[in-house]
């Protein structure tokens, strides 16, 4: 195997690594934010129960 | 170590990571559809003309004209829209005047515009679109902020393309 084929293969790891990393955060992000809404609906939904 | 096991290790690799990013970006596209879109981020993502949405407007098209006095003007969608947006009343083919038809492509980044961001019409609408998100609050709210609205018929782009634009 050349030195550039060996190259090649490393920049290709290096780029999706990377790319896999910042949707990781993205998505850990994401999560989050869907955390805080679904507990916001249940809370309000438990507050209209209530009023009933 | 042999180069044809070297090789095989790094498509190994390749492939492993390739795998991670697909199933990655899938979650990422189920992820929004449980986070509504405030007027706010749209009215700034329509704002930057790199940004291409589709806007999709769920509203009834047009009210009889017996239900005219009592309606709002945010009640239908030729009484008051975001500029861009495309009827699809009720989600319905039916319904749904036929340039309007058309535009939609179910392939564009979408956000669904109800007249209160109902998240029940936005789950029967969001399974007809790839990636798509319900705008918080609907019509009102984007009514509420102030933000600019069109009123009248749907008139199809001239230069194709089926996005919202302010």
């Amino acid at each position: 195997m050349s030195i550039i084929e060996r190259v090649l293969f490393w920049i290709a790891i290096l780029i999706l690594s990377v790319a896999v990393v910042g949707l990781k955060t993205d998505l850990s992000e994401l999560e989050q934010k869907a955390k805080e809404i679904s507990s916001y609906t249940v809370s309000s939904d438990d507050e209209g129960g209530e009023e009933e | 170590m042999s180069p044809k096991l070297e090789r095989i290790i790094y498509i190994t690799i390749i492939t492993v990571l390739s795998l991670m990013l697909i199933s990655y970006g899938k979650k990422e596209i189920e992820l929004q559809k449980q986070i509504p879109l405030t007027v706010d981020q749209l009215y700034k993502k329509l704002s930057n003309p790199k940004v291409s949405i589709q806007i999709i407007d769920v509203r009834p098209y047009e009210i009889p004209e017996e239900e005219e006095d009592e309606a709002e003007e945010i009640d239908y969608y030729t009484g008051a829209h975001i500029p861009g947006a495309i009827p699809f009343p009720d989600c319905d083919e039916s319904k749904t005047p036929e340039e309007a038809l058309e535009q939609i492509n179910p392939y564009l980044p979408t956000v669904i515009v109800s007249k209160d961001g109902n998240p029940e019409i936005f789950k029967k609408c969001a399974e007809k679109f790839s990636v798509v998100q319900n705008l918080a609050g609907g019509i009102t709210a984007w009514d509420e902020e102030g933000y600019p609205e069109d009123e009248g018929e749907y008139e199809p782009p001239r230069a194709g393309g089926g996005g919202g634009c302010l």
